[in-house]
């Protein structure tokens, strides 16, 4: 609330709980609370290898991305940052949305040439902006660990296991730890192979791997992606005030992308993973395809930025999976996308380990409950909740078209982070769609009031082509047809198919194939038929309104009743007739005259002439 | 079997008024089925082209197999009455040709929905009643449902054969039992009588009560031994059938009537019933059994009865069986009962069509009903879907009450929440073609006329069980049936192979369309869920659906019940809930509704439709309500149907009705997921006391009221001495006294609780009734039949809502329970806490 505004108005408060409100935070270890509070911080935060990209690259306008409980920090590491490059800095907080996603469109208010996100990242490949990832780095007890792994797996030394970790953990997992010069713990796996001597584990490689590597492999991202950006960035996403920087930027890191990219590789992956392959896996994440990429004699997969290459013949199903981390939605969605796996995880701040497979059948089961709402909802809100991830465009009118194919009709809302009482406000909407990152799709609608799907849980719900087989993806990127391209084209395409679509129902005329729609389905939900009602206007009725449109400009005698019948062929014209309170009623002479009374004052919260007004101050939220 | 070709089976449609159509209904294993066969055996009608197939009446496998009938079935009979008969025929008919639309139904409780959907299609009923068992507690429930459908019955006492031989009772013993069931059968007529339809009860000298023994295939009514004495004494037959019943006897040394039972010297008379009916019969059984064939032919020869050649090389039972049969054929007797006393469509449409028709009786549907009009409007009622020889598709199965359906015929098909002048549930389509059901045959026929039953291919694909079916755009519903079972037994299925999926929800599918009972669904915790009326019916669901509909194997759990929550109390605080930006709130209190009320919103005495000034006249005079309160009930849930109440009882709020469609969506939500289990609430009144709404709209929009509305409804819940229902089973068990030890210890072990126990008058048996809740009933037949050594039968039919002792959130053991009802859904095991719910001002 700006200062030009004295005091609270009538209807609001001034705003200042908000301000005040004290947020609790899962705190992880904070650099600012450590002895050597410089030490710690380069430490954590990686400042080194943050200021030598930033170097290399001549970012000038850099935005530093913080969740919440890393927010206490973020001001010493803006200053270390900004002096040891003289590049502006500026610090983000409070995303739209998760705070896993980086936040492109806040750093573009800023112009930025950079995003450097800290603290835990969904990795969702990104369209615009370069990108650096700063995990930031918790301790392990590797010993422990691997004792817990043991008592896990002693029987069988040979068992498959493939070993993911939270991106926090990341540094202590790798054999490849020994290039990074901060980490002085012992790498898990060269423990386990070595001490305990088990053959069969896959390691998941997060995406940036060893420091040198976050830099190199984002910049892979951001340069693939970049050079896709320019023709998208013109039209469709972004304005065209920043279509010029984007352009300039995303060009800027094509050629040092270009230039580093085989030293990078070289160095980090210690000849791991060949050069190839991380251009291999900078193009899966630029086109946004990123299921199984399966290239002969090697079997690599790909979920949520973390690879892993599988001993060839070898499938997914035959293997166990070791987490290293807590609970989090990274651990949700990598057990809903490998469901058919067992997973066990190990938590490094309890010390724990237990299995976790026998919940994630339930979420499935759950989920696949959520697919049946969606079947019976005439009526699809499309909640946008992320502006950064690639190709969300290209989703939400992919979704849009898939909904109207079946004559429901879409709602497209951008709201930010999602709540309750928002959401309750479209009491019309039967379902709503969340076009998120993964790590933010899964939300489990039970407080609700109408259920929230992801994309993929739509495409089965409503396409025909599509069957819950209890594999499930969170990657609503992995929904896409593989052939197309991100951005623009993608669009262009889909608005022809639209096009040639409504005139191929035009011509066929809508008896023929009315017969095949107009069944009621089954729906599981109620155990019921389920008529699908009809929202996509065809063309009669399109024309009979364009009549109207048209006849409306001249003088006519205006009939009450057709005039209000045709608007109610819209589904919200529908849900308003189906209510019982349409808006204010003037019931002329029905109401008794009366004089003017004095009110109450003050808010609904607490009036002032009520008890326990002045509670409300202290009150907790 | 009597051969027809199509053509001369449609013209006997025509006809309608000689047209009958009757379901045969009773208890289980009281022989409905054994007698149909010998009617159907005796006067089925089969066309000429199928005259040569063997298994004409081909059932199901598992119907022979376990004995019982499962599905109902339709045959159509024809009979010839003789011309001399017709006058006694109280209705208008043509000819003498008749048509009989018999369908068999199912006998075990479990299957009482297909009786309903038999019932709907039908005038008439035949009730079979055992002579020995008497009227048990399905008989009851089948008779007041047709009773409740205003179907007239007559009835048939069974098994006389047994009472013969097993019992070898006395002929004053075999009266009196006689005359105790039909007793008990008018006692059950006369509480459920609808005085529309006149007087139904039977009486035994009317002719509307025959006694057969379907197993040796002969019957008789007193007016087949009317008919034979007015001959041999030249008097009138309507006489005569009153003297041979009731307390009228002959003296036949002074050739005289009387109603004394002894004559002037004191000394006894027989019992004119006895003397003339039963003497032959009890003559001809104690000479044939007892092997005096000299003394059974001399009597054969006086009934006018021959026999042929290898006929009189017969012994014992055989002979009997054969003699009998010619005696007294039962196919005679019983359609003969059947022409004569049941309606024909003309005559109970007339009286019918107020129950049947939701619309206004003058429209032009209600007349086309009532008048059986062909020419009418079409009216047409789907009660079943009957599976066809192609894979998942089905007939519709049904009842013309106007007009006439023709193969081609562009018809309105109107679901059972089809609302008059909108889109829900109505699609317009073409009938493909028409059939003739005919056991589990069809015949392909043009058209077919009002008051017949026919089967429908081609709407079997918006319609899921049952609906109307009509051609006037103006027509209302006819009535969707009431099921006297619910679907209170469930389990969850999954398919053994995960890529089975899809089979597996397309045989839900089919399943719910085959049975007009059983329900399938997802629940929140997505399995898929069987819900059927008892442990036999989803069984024979479950099997079904593996072997026919499915057809992939299929993993099913342990079955489980729903549980219901209420409350006890009033709210011992006023509950307070406050949106989520603090800027409303909402006074309520949770007061509980009273057994009453709710059991007159869920028998339909109360509901949501009615006229809101007739339902506070309703609720004021019968249930002690506040007139102007009774007239504020904002909502009824869950589904807008349910026993749970919404009152405004605000005074002088503003903008309330802004926030009335949010409220009652928090209320159908809070009610359908109670706050304790998620499970559904019953029988809780909330009364909204006060609310307190921001100026300004955007503010107390749905998403700051529905959040409130439904913790203030949890709150006043909370503290109401919240409580848990469950289903209660009432059980009826039939049992040699020897067994009732057994029963009890059964019965204890299950937290069973004897509510009567009696023995049948004249037989050794006991009938002991009980209420057994239904969670405990799974595997009580298999108990029972061990602890007795098979000597005891259950039925089990769903009674009440049976409140659990003590309160949710206190008792030890409902907490027990709330935690692992908790558990099975996935949700947090633990009683969520009351702060939760309420805020503080």
């Amino acid at each position: 609330m700006s200062n030009s505004l004295s005091g609270p108005s009538n209807f609001a408060d001034d705003g200042s709980a908000v301000i005040a409100r004290q947020l609790e935070v899962h705190h992880s270890k904070l650099a600012s609370e450590a002895q050597d509070k410089i030490k710690a911080c380069s430490d954590i935060y990686e400042i080194e290898r943050t200021v030598g990209a930033i170097k290399d690259r001549g970012y000038k306008r850099i935005a530093l991305q913080f969740p919440d409980e890393l927010l206490p920090d973020s001001g010493l590491v803006a200053q270390l940052i900004r002096n040891q490059t003289g590049s502006s800095v500026f610090i983000l907080a409070d995303t739209s949305y998760g705070s896993c996603c980086v936040d492109e469109v806040a750093a573009q208010h800023i112009s930025a040439d950079a995003i450097i996100h800290y603290g835990r990242s969904c990795q969702s490949p990104t369209s615009r902006l370069p990108v650096i990832y700063v995990f930031g780095k918790q301790p392990v007890d590797v010993q422990d660990c691997a004792t817990v792994f043991d008592g896990f797996f002693a029987k069988d030394k040979a068992q498959k296991v493939i070993l993911m970790y939270d991106v926090i953990y990341a540094h202590c997992v790798g054999k490849g730890h020994s290039v990074s010069k901060d980490c002085r713990c012992e790498s898990l796996l060269s423990t386990l192979e070595g001490e305990k001597s088990y053959t069969n584990i896959v390691k998941s490689r997060v995406e940036t791997e060893s420091n040198l590597g976050y830099v190199l492999s984002s910049q892979d991202v951001s340069k693939a992606a970049g050079g896709c950006c320019q023709k998208k960035s013109e039209s469709v996403c972004c304005g065209n005030k920043q279509a010029s920087s984007t352009e300039s930027s995303s060009s800027s890191c094509c050629q040092s992308g270009e230039k580093s990219g085989d030293v990078a590789c070289g160095s980090s992956t210690g000849g791991c993973a060949k050069a190839t392959s991380t251009m291999q896996q900078a193009g899966a994440i630029s086109t946004g395809m990123t299921t199984t990429e399966e290239t002969p004699g090697n079997n690599k997969r790909r979920r949520f930025g973390r690879t892993y290459n599988l001993p060839e013949g070898d499938s997914i199903e035959d293997y166990t999976i070791f987490y290293i981390g807590d609970e989090s939605p990274t651990l949700s969605n990598i057990m809903m996308t490998h469901s058919k796996c067992d997973t066990y995880s190990y938590n490094p701040e309890k010390k724990q380990g237990r299995l976790e497979s026998a919940q994630v059948n339930r979420a499935l089961m759950r989920r696949y409950f959520l697919v049946q709402k969606a079947k019976d909802a005439d009526v699809i809100g499309i909640a946008i909740g992320t502006l950064g991830v690639a190709s969300y465009m290209t989703m939400i009118q992919h979704l849009k078209l898939l909904i109207e194919s079946k004559g429901k009709k879409a709602y497209t809302f951008v709201m930010g982070k999602l709540n309750v009482a928002k959401m309750a406000n479209f009491m019309e909407i039967d379902c709503f769609v969340y076009v998120a990152c993964p790590e933010n799709s899964l939300i489990d609608s039970k407080e609700f009031y109408r259920p929230i799907v992801t994309p993929y849980e739509l495409e089965i719900a409503l396409s025909k082509s599509r069957e819950w087989t209890g594999d499930y993806v969170t990657n609503f990127q992995e929904l896409l047809p593989d052939d197309d391209k991100i951005g623009m084209d993608k669009i262009k395409i889909s608005q022809a198919q639209l096009d040639a679509a409504s005139d191929r129902e035009d011509e066929d005329g809508s008896d023929v194939d009315s017969d095949e729609d107009d069944r009621p389905h089954f729906s599981l939900v109620t155990g019921q038929f389920k008529q699908s009602k009809k929202y996509t206007t065809n063309k009669e009725d399109s024309k009979e309104l364009s009549a109207l449109i048209e006849g409306s400009k001249d003088l006519t005698l205006r009939d009450k009743n057709t005039s209000v019948a045709t608007l109610m062929s819209s589904a919200s014209g529908e849900y308003l007739q189906s209510r019982q309170f349409k808006g204010l009623e003037v019931n002329l002479g029905e109401t008794p005259v009366e004089l003017a009374t004095e009110g109450r004052a003050g808010i609904a919260r607490g009036y002032k002439t009520e008890d326990g007004y002045g509670d409300r101050e202290t009150e907790k939220y | 079997m009597v051969n027809f070709t199509i053509d001369q089976i449609r013209e006997l449609m025509d006809k309608v008024t000689n047209v009958r159509n009757m379901s045969v209904i009773a208890h289980v294993d009281h022989g409905k089925s054994t007698l149909t066969d010998s009617l159907v055996s005796m006067a089925g009608i089969i066309s000429s082209a199928r005259a040569g197939d063997a298994r004409f009446m081909d059932t199901r496998q598992d119907e022979q197999d376990r004995g019982i009938t499962i599905k109902s079935t339709a045959i159509s009979l024809y009979f010839a009455m003789t011309e001399e008969d017709l006058p006694d025929i109280k209705q208008k008919s043509d000819g003498t040709g008749f048509v009989i639309n018999l369908i068999d139904s199912p006998g075990h409780v479990d299957f009482s929905s297909e009786v309903t959907a038999a019932l709907r299609v039908t005038d008439g009923a035949l009730v079979v009643v055992d002579c020995v068992d008497g009227v048990c507690v399905q008989t009851e429930t089948v008779l007041r449902q047709a009773l409740g459908e205003r179907i007239k019955p007559v009835v048939v006492i069974n098994k006389v054969d047994r009472a013969l031989l097993e019992l070898q009772v006395t002929k004053e013993d075999l009266y009196t039992s006689f005359q105790r069931t039909i007793e008990s059968v008018n006692v059950i007529i006369a509480t459920y009588n609808d005085k529309v339809i006149g007087d139904v009860m039977v009486y035994p000298e009317q002719g509307t009560v025959a006694f057969a023994s379907g197993l040796h295939g002969w019957a008789f009514t007193i007016r087949q031994f009317a008919v034979r004495y007015a001959k041999k004494f030249g008097v009138d037959r309507s006489k005569m059938m009153e003297k041979l019943w009731g307390e009228n006897y002959f003296n036949p040394a002074t050739k005289k009537w009387t109603t004394k039972s002894a004559d002037a010297a004191g000394k006894p008379l027989e019992r004119a019933f006895n003397m003339f009916v039963l003497d032959p019969i009890f003559k001809l059984f104690d000479s044939i059994m007892n092997f005096k064939k000299d003394v059974a032919f001399k009597m054969l020869e006086k009934l006018e009865i021959t026999l042929k050649n290898d006929e009189k090389e017969m012994e014992g039972k055989l002979l009997l069986k054969t003699v009998m049969k010619k005696f007294l054929p039962a196919g005679e007797a019983l359609l003969e009962m059947i022409v004569i006393h049941l309606p024909s469509p003309v005559t109970a449409q007339k009286y019918r069509v107020e129950n049947l028709y939701e619309g206004p009786m003058d429209d032009e549907c209600a007349k086309g009903i009532a008048n059986c009009d062909p020419n009418g409007p079409l009216m047409l009622y789907v009660s079943k879907m009957v599976p066809t020889s192609d894979k998942g598709r089905f007939y519709a199965f049904g009842r013309v009450f106007s007009g006439t359906v023709r193969a081609g015929l562009k018809v309105r098909i109107q679901g059972p929440n089809y609302i008059p002048g909108s889109k829900t549930d109505l699609f317009v389509k073409s009938v493909q073609r028409i059939v003739l059901m005919m056991g589990r045959g069809v015949e392909p026929i043009e058209d077919c006329p009002a008051g017949n039953i026919v089967g429908l291919v081609g709407i079997d694909q918006f319609l899921l069980k049952s609906g109307t079916i009509t051609t006037s755009e103006t027509a209302h519903n006819l009535k969707v049936m009431k099921f006297s079972v619910s679907p209170v037994v469930q389990v969850a299925v999954e398919c053994k192979n995960p890529a089975d999926l899809p089979k597996l929800v397309e045989g839900l599918k089919r399943l719910s369309k085959s049975d007009p009972c059983v329900l399938c669904f997802t629940s929140d915790t997505g399995e898929h869920i069987v819900a059927g009326s008892g442990e036999l019916h989803l069984e024979i669901c479950l099997k079904d659906l593996e072997e026919d509909h499915a057809q992939v194997p299929i993993r099913k759990s342990d079955p489980v019940v729903q549980y219901k929550e209420t409350i006890q109390a009033e709210s011992s605080v006023t509950a307070l809930a406050k949106s989520p930006n603090k800027h409303n709130r909402i006074f309520m209190k949770a007061i509980p509704l009273g057994e009453d009320l709710t059991l007159a919103i869920e028998t339909g005495k109360v509901g949501p439709r009615d006229e809101f000034k007739a339902r506070a006249r309703i609720l004021s005079d019968e249930f002690e309500w506040d007139n102007q309160e009774a007239r504020k009930i904002w909502a009824f849930g869950p589904d807008a149907n349910g026993a749970n109440l919404m009152v405004d009882l605000t005074k002088g709020v503003a903008y309330l009705n802004e926030i009335k469609d949010s409220c009652v969506a928090a209320f159908q939500w809070a009610t359908r997921e109670g706050v304790f289990t998620e499970e559904q609430m019953r029988g809780c009144r909330f009364n909204i006391l006060d609310v307190v709404l921001h100026a300004d709209a955007i503010h107390r929009g749905g998403g700051q009221i529905i959040p409130a509305c439904r913790s203030a409804i949890y709150g006043a819940a909370y503290v109401a001495q919240p409580g848990l229902m469950e289903p209660i089973y009432l059980v009826e068990i039939t049992c040699p006294e020897t067994a009732m030890g057994g029963i009890y210890s059964v019965l204890n072990k299950r937290r069973g609780h004897t509510i009567g126990e009696e023995q049948r008058p004249g037989t050794p048996m006991y009938t002991v009734k009980a209420h057994l809740p239904i969670a405990e009933s799974f595997g009580f037949t298999a108990d029972l039949r061990q602890a007795t050594g098979g000597q005891a039968f259950p039925q089990c039919v769903f009674d009440h809502w049976q409140l659990m002792n003590g309160v949710s959130n206190e008792d030890p053991k409902l907490i027990e329970k709330v935690l692992s009802i908790r558990k099975r859904k996935g949700l947090k095991e633990e009683i969520p806490p009351l702060d939760r719910f309420l805020d503080r001002l």
